[in-house]
């Protein structure tokens, strides 16, 4: 959860120690070897084909589960179910990414795993009609909540908050150890797009004010300097290009599935992969990841960072 | 246990699972407004006042005609008001009556008020105003639970989770973690609890005081009772030592111990239980000559109480709010008053609905709410949608399932879609897009329907929400979702619903011009798309403006810098 940990950079450069450690003390092979693989682990990885399959790919591209998740772990998923839409209307992350990612969690050995969102719509409906309420139906400590009422959320300050100084937050989501965004990858009438960082929101007890007196774009940013995820997985298996957040809108199946540590990078990586309103945009043509590029939070170039695409 | 305690325990139980049950998604088989269809004012009076036969309220007037057999037992066993009323009782625990005042002579003041009361009720159903939802037993008890007791049950409910929750996680009740209840609101809800909480009072003064007085399913009942098939017997043996007389709680039995106004005894049995000498039985009785008391109906305030009815039904009639005045029904229309979808046309609606409460006990949202006199005074506790508190879900019709009247069609999924409630107007001078240039589409978002548009439209300097009349319908999200304090900068009017008595709903709006487009890729029955425009694909833009330099694109995207 703290941003200094999860920052790519401060990663490479604790891998590549363990790595020299590893180097020196000559004492576990297959640890250094495992390390030296992180060296020239990709940045982003676009995985190509079936949902389930995709997003295993992805994670494993990445240096598998385990790399995230340690024995014992709390974590949370974070998807979109704001909408009580069918998934084929893609305004919420497919059930087959969600529980994919949930059993991959139980595989590195996670306590617990919490897929957890504030739908704007009623959240029993939600959770029914996008088919995410029984998504991770058999596995063991998996949890599917749409938490809407006060008593789940607390208190807390944005440290570096440029315009959002302090919100409420899931209490559960900052008691956990890994934080997953998994986010579905769509249009969104207000920010242009809707990836991992808009996505933060649903985190969120009363977003009223991120429209009414904050920037909402900075904001955005803001949030994600507290709710930073360790790992996120954009479901692109079809994009709703247009009449998003809600939809109904045109849908464009994709079959792709893209993974960062990176949550500026692997929303950049959706919008290209995608078309908007219509047409193409770039990194930079949408403000809050621009935003979120110049503080530093992430890195939306793509081409000075290293993509790995899988074909499943 | 008392034989009648047995029967009358579990039968409110299942009331209440049944009330409670009321609610989304609710299982196509179960019929949760069972206990008001078994109402004799229900039935009677929505037949009367819509001058109908409403197949599905038969049951009550088959609860009277059991009459003729069976006497009130309905009263003593099953209807939930009268055990609540016993219960109430209990609490109260008014001071024991001697034998000569518990006496069926001595006792009846009051007791032709109840026969009064249905003739009143009578009296303004035939003219064609319904007021039994007033004194229907069925109606008042629901109403209270729904209203009262059943918001209270879940905030109790919700303090105990909030204290062992956690306690939950140690005992291995993960699945509670998170259980809570979200508590309903409701509008004249005090009113409803001091109403009914002061007729339960006034077992001070009697026991069932309700049930002997002022019930006028009880008095219909009544009619038909007065010499049922099974009733009250007392053999040679009786000692005259009147514990019966005492401990009817209908005060039913004359001072001489032996004759019963079967009209009044819910054969409770409690006399035969009480009676040492084992005298009294209930029993098939052929005889007509067991002499029984009757009420006294003074003819002549049964006509002042017939003629009172009418000429306040009359009254009614002519109040200037009556269904949105009179003659010309839009003049006067509240602009908030939203009915639920499905809703009969507004005569028929308030004709046949008993302001029971199911529905809004049922509603998923919250949204339903009972009025005060926002429709006239006949539209007290009818239903309308409070968009501003909630918004009316796409993906249910459970308001038109549970209503026992028929006052609101049970809709399809599909068919609820098309059953256009209102229509969206946006506020500009209170739009903070509109008026104070703010990157908000809140409304734009969340529209179910996406009937709000972004558009980017001369003179402002942001992109602004729009509303396409022709998708909207009605539902009130955008209105319970504007961020804006106070009222809502994009509110719900009742222009252009539709209120249909019959036929489908999809077909009249098919025939208004609103034509339905099935996409390919995406699962929309719900947009009403006029005939003439584009192939759907990209409704976020209009069609004028796509060959502008910004056409209207979400203010998230910069496209010159």
């Amino acid at each position: 959860m703290d941003r200094e940990d999860m920052n790519r950079r401060a990663f490479m450069k604790k891998s590549a120690r363990w790595a020299a450690y590893a180097t020196a003390a000559m004492t576990f092979p297959p640890l250094y070897a495992k390390k030296a693989d992180t060296a020239t682990q990709p940045d982003i990885v676009v995985t190509n084909g079936a949902r389930g399959p995709a997003t295993r790919a992805a994670v494993n591209a990445l240096g598998g589960m385990a790399r995230f998740v340690k024995a014992g772990d709390k974590v949370v998923i974070k998807p979109n179910m704001s909408f009580p839409n069918p998934p084929e209307m893609g305004s919420t992350t497919h059930p087959e990414v969600v529980r994919e990612l949930a059993a991959m969690c139980h595989e590195a050995g996670a306590s617990s795993v919490l897929v957890l969102d504030n739908p704007l719509r009623d959240a029993e409906v939600c959770l029914e009609r996008s088919g995410l309420g029984n998504a991770c139906q058999g596995l063991a400590g998996t949890r599917t909540e749409g938490l809407v009422s006060k008593r789940f959320y607390e208190h807390v300050k944005v440290p570096e908050g440029v315009s959002l100084k302090s919100t409420m937050v899931m209490k559960q989501v900052l008691d956990a150890n890994v934080l997953i965004s998994a986010p579905v990858a769509k249009s969104h009438s207000a920010t242009g797009v809707s990836f991992s960082m808009k996505g933060m929101m649903g985190l969120v007890y009363d977003r009223r004010e991120f429209h009414l007196d904050l920037d909402l774009n900075t904001a955005i940013v803001d949030l994600c300097t507290l709710l930073h995820a360790d790992l996120t997985v954009i479901d692109a298996s079809r994009i709703l290009s247009s009449g998003g957040p809600g939809g109904p809108g045109k849908v464009i199946p994709l079959n792709k599935i893209i993974a960062s540590t990176d949550m500026v990078a692997a929303d950049a990586m959706a919008l290209e992969q995608g078309i908007w309103y219509g047409r193409k945009f770039k990194a930079n043509q949408v403000r809050h990841i621009k935003i979120a590029h110049d503080r530093a939070l992430g890195n939306m170039d793509i081409a000075s960072q290293i993509v790995k695409e899988v074909g499943v | 246990m008392r034989f009648q305690r047995l029967i009358q325990v579990p039968v409110l139980l299942l009331f209440l699972i049944l009330l409670w049950s009321a609610a989304y998604p609710l299982p196509s088989w179960l019929e949760v407004d069972l206990f008001l269809r078994l109402d004799p004012m229900i039935s009677l009076g929505s037949m009367v006042a819509a001058r109908a036969f409403l197949p599905r309220l038969i049951w009550g007037l088959i609860i009277v005609g059991l009459g003729l057999f069976i006497g009130r037992v309905f009263c003593g066993y099953l209807c939930p008001m009268g055990t609540t009323v016993d219960l109430a009782d209990w609490f109260v625990g008014g001071k024991k009556k001697g034998r000569d005042q518990n006496s069926f002579e001595a006792s009846g003041r009051c007791r032709n008020w109840k026969y009064l009361i249905l003739v009143f009720v009578g009296g303004t159903a035939l003219v064609g105003i319904a007021s039994h939802f007033l004194f229907s037993p069925l109606s008042l008890i629901t109403r209270f639970y729904a209203f009262v007791l059943y918001p209270l049950a879940l905030m109790v409910s919700n303090l105990f989770l909030d204290v062992f929750r956690p306690l939950f996680p140690l005992v291995g009740l993960d699945s509670l973690a998170f259980a809570h209840f979200p508590v309903p609101s409701f509008n004249t809800n005090l009113f409803i609890a001091f109403l009914v909480v002061g007729i339960l009072a006034l077992g001070v003064i009697q026991p069932r005081f309700w049930c002997r007085n002022l019930c006028p399913a009880g008095a219909l009942m009544g009619l038909f009772s007065r010499k049922p098939l099974f009733r009250r017997h007392v053999s040679q043996r009786c000692s005259k030592c009147g514990r019966c007389v005492r401990v009817c709680p209908m005060g039913a039995i004359g001072e001489d111990f032996v004759t019963t106004a079967h009209s009044e005894c819910t054969t409770c049995l409690r006399c035969r239980e009480i009676c040492p000498e084992k005298a009294i039985s209930f029993r098939i009785t052929r005889s007509a000559l067991s002499p029984s008391p009757e009420i006294d109906l003074n003819r002549r305030r049964v006509i002042t109480a017939g003629i009172a009815g009418a000429a306040t039904a009359a009254l009614t009639l002519t109040s200037l709010d009556h269904l949105h005045g009179g003659e010309n029904p839009r003049a006067l229309r509240s602009s908030r008053l939203i009915r639920p979808p499905g809703s009969l046309p507004e005569s028929q609606f308030q004709a046949r609905c008993v302001r029971c409460g199911e529905c809004m006990k049922a509603c998923l949202t919250n949204t339903l709410q009972p009025v005060w006199f926002e429709a006239g005074v006949s539209g007290l506790w009818t239903p309308k949608i409070t968009a501003r508190l909630a918004g009316c879900e796409q993906n249910c019709s459970i308001c038109g399932r549970v209503c026992p009247t028929g006052a609101i069609r049970s809709l399809s999924l599909t068919e609820k879609v098309f059953a256009k409630v209102g229509t969206a107007r946006i506020i500009k001078s209170r739009c903070i897009a509109w008026e104070q240039d703010k990157q908000c589409l809140i409304c734009d978002e969340i529209c179910p329907y996406n009937a709000i548009s972004s558009r980017f439209m001369p003179g402002q300097a942001v992109i602004v929400p729009v509303v396409d009349e022709n998708k909207c319908n009605g539902c009130g999200y955008c209105e319970n979702k504007c961020p804006v304090a106070g009222e809502s900068a994009i509110v719900v009017e009742p222009l252009g619903e539709l209120r249909l008595a019959s036929g489908s709903y999809r077909e009249k709006a098919r025939e208004l011009g609103l034509v339905f487009h099935a996409r390919t890729t995406v699962q929309d029955q719900f947009i009403l798309d006029s005939p003439k425009s584009e192939p759907p694909g990209d409704e976020g833009i209009p069609k004028e403006e796509t060959k502008k330099e910004e056409p209207g694109l979400p203010p998230g995207f910069i496209v010159r810098q």
